[in-house]
């Protein structure tokens, strides 16, 4: 993984020729659900955009069509209105973009294939000769503090250690755009920081552009350039925040420091509106 | 403690064999001093007697000549005897077992491919839907005669009957195991940069493959009971074609040698499924190794 920033600086130059110098743009996006009958609006004429490099976060009580909006951007499902386009050109579920990565929120390994095996897995579809493959996945291993346990099965891992596995496998084929749902929701407030660590450590060095959803402000802080918060739904674009803490971030220390307070406690305050409005009836 | 209950196990499990075999071996000599508590089925000509049938097991598989010498004795006489008894014990198991691997491994094959293919492709399964269902409803065992009709008393009709009651078995848990394939886990694959045909390979397959071999225990069960059941109507050779035989003549200790036999092939081959299937699927956590 070490010599992976090279190559992927060595992608971008063409960047700068594109007409847009947005990565990801998210123009009036509405996404409504049919359910029993009933129609349920999940996301409401939301437009946003990412600069090439930036690590957004979407930030919304549950409800507010965060999910939803990450899902269209990686075609999983699709607008109801409006259009999404990557590096200038429209998503297509047909054609899905090999720069583009996703994690999921769910543990979604392959249970019948060890750790290696699942971070190899894009490598092996792509034809990545098997002993390379095998370096990268050993780098891998060891970037995510996973050595030694590449030849166990994900029932055998904790949590913590399969949320690690997934990361790195979708991270192996080095993606520029990275789309992430939730990935660390389910885990433990210690594990949790680690993973921040692993993350914001591989993040620094490679400067993917990031779309990150999650309910959990502290994280937002912890992790984005911009926090891009959503109302209740039906999801509509409530407020943009810049975070501007330098970098390299520690995620607990940053935690301690009084712009974080500030930001933190203004940020809350409009969070916490959406999430009295969200158990409104 | 464990060993302990292990060898309680074993001991209990020896008893009641003996206690069986005694029971079936002498019990009916109780039979005119107790009618009450001796049933009628004990009387060896239905059932014969373990004494009789293990005799009959050694003539049969040609251990012993005819004048009860061993055979591994003498040089050349179990060539002998095997060649001068045309449905000998060994060539009839080798002509079941073979006839029974082979419409396994033909029913298996193709009830996984069109599994795969119908579970994988929605129109296909809704065209298809009724005459499966119709297939199914018909007890295979009655196709047994038409099969023999139509293929001859040879090997063709027997590998035929274990194919059909095999194929259905596996297509089922085929077709139910891919559409229960977790849409997360296609979705990754897809979001990963598989193709179609890499999702069916990489992620269909194996995820399908603890349904499919749920299916291969009893359908290695049910292949023999189509070929028995083929060999019953008209064969050359095979345990089937031995207990008609033995019928015919009225010899229960015949018969009982065949089942034996037949429950000796059953266990090996139902055995050999469960090994391969525990190794195929030892990522499962209760199949693991941690």
């Amino acid at each position: 993984m070490s010599r992976s920033g090279a190559t992927a600086v060595a992608v971008r130059p063409s960047y700068g020729v594109r007409a847009s110098p947005h990565r990801i743009e998210v123009r009036d996006v509405s996404k409504t659900f049919t359910v029993d009958g009933r129609e349920i609006h999940a996301v409401d004429t939301v437009s946003f955009s990412v600069s090439e490099g930036e690590f957004v976060a979407l930030l919304g009580p549950s409800g507010s069509g965060k999910s939803t909006l990450l899902n269209m951007i990686a075609t999983l499902l699709e607008p109801s209105a409006g259009e999404i386009l990557i590096d200038g050109e429209p998503v297509n579920p047909r054609r899905p973009n090999r720069k583009v990565g996703y994690v999921f929120q769910k543990d979604t390994l392959f249970p019948w294939r060890t750790a290696e095996a699942n971070i190899a897995y894009s490598l092996q579809l792509a034809g990545v000769p098997a002993a390379e493959r095998r370096e990268r996945v050993q780098a891998a291993l060891a970037e995510a503090g996973l050595k030694g346990f590449g030849g166990f099965y994900p029932a055998a891992l904790s949590g913590g250690m399969r949320q690690r596995v997934a990361l790195m496998r979708t991270l192996i084929s080095r993606p520029q755009i990275l789309l992430m749902d939730e990935p660390f929701g389910a885990l433990d407030t210690h594990t949790k920081l680690d993973m921040h660590r692993v993350l914001l450590n591989i993040w620094e060095r490679e400067r993917q552009t990031v779309v990150f959803v999650t309910h959990d402000l502290g994280e937002a802080l912890t992790l984005a350039d911009r926090i891009i918060l959503l109302s209740a739904r039906p999801g509509r674009l409530k407020e943009e925040f810049v975070v501007s803490f330098p970098r390299p971030r520690d995620a607990v220390a940053l935690r301690e420091t009084a712009a974080y307070g500030d930001l933190f406690s203004r940020i809350w305050h409009s969070l916490g509106e959406e999430f009295v409005k969200g158990s409104e009836p | 403690m464990r060993r302990q209950r292990h060898w309680a196990t074993l001991a209990w499990q020896g008893l009641i064999c003996l206690t069986g075999l005694a029971i079936w071996q002498w019990g009916y000599a109780l039979h005119d001093r107790l009618p009450w508590l001796v049933p009628e089925l004990l009387d060896p000509y239905f059932i014969s007697r373990p004494s009789d049938i293990a005799s009959q097991f050694l003539h049969l598989g040609c251990l012993v000549d005819e004048q009860g010498h061993w055979t591994i004795w003498t040089k050349g006489a179990f060539h002998q005897c095997v060649a001068g008894m045309d449905n000998n014990l060994w060539i009839a198991a080798l002509v079941t077992l073979k006839n029974t691997l082979t419409g396994f491994a033909v029913g298996v094959a193709s009830g996984f491919l069109l599994g795969l293919l119908l579970g994988r492709s929605d129109r296909l399964a809704r065209v298809f839907h009724p005459y499966i269902i119709a297939a199914n409803s018909v007890p295979r065992i009655a196709l047994a005669p038409i099969i023999i009709l139509a293929f001859g008393i040879g090997d063709a009709s027997k590998v035929v009957t274990a194919w059909l009651v095999v194929v259905f078995l596996v297509f089922f848990n085929t077709f139910e195991g891919v559409r229960s394939v977790d849409r997360d886990h296609i979705s990754a694959a897809r979001l990963l940069g598989a193709s179609e045909w890499q999702i069916t390979r990489t992620v269909v397959i194996p995820s399908a493959s603890a349904w499919v071999f749920a299916s291969l225990t009893p359908a290695i069960s049910f292949a023999l009971i189509g070929v028995i059941v083929g060999e019953f109507i008209g064969a050359e050779h095979g345990i089937g074609r031995m207990i008609i035989e033995a019928e015919a003549r009225g010899e229960a200790s015949g018969m009982m040698v065949a089942v034996f036999v037949l429950m000796v092939v059953g266990v090996a081959l139902s055995s050999v499924v469960r090994r391969v299937q525990s190794y195929l699927l030892r990522w499962r956590p209760q199949h693991g190794v941690f």
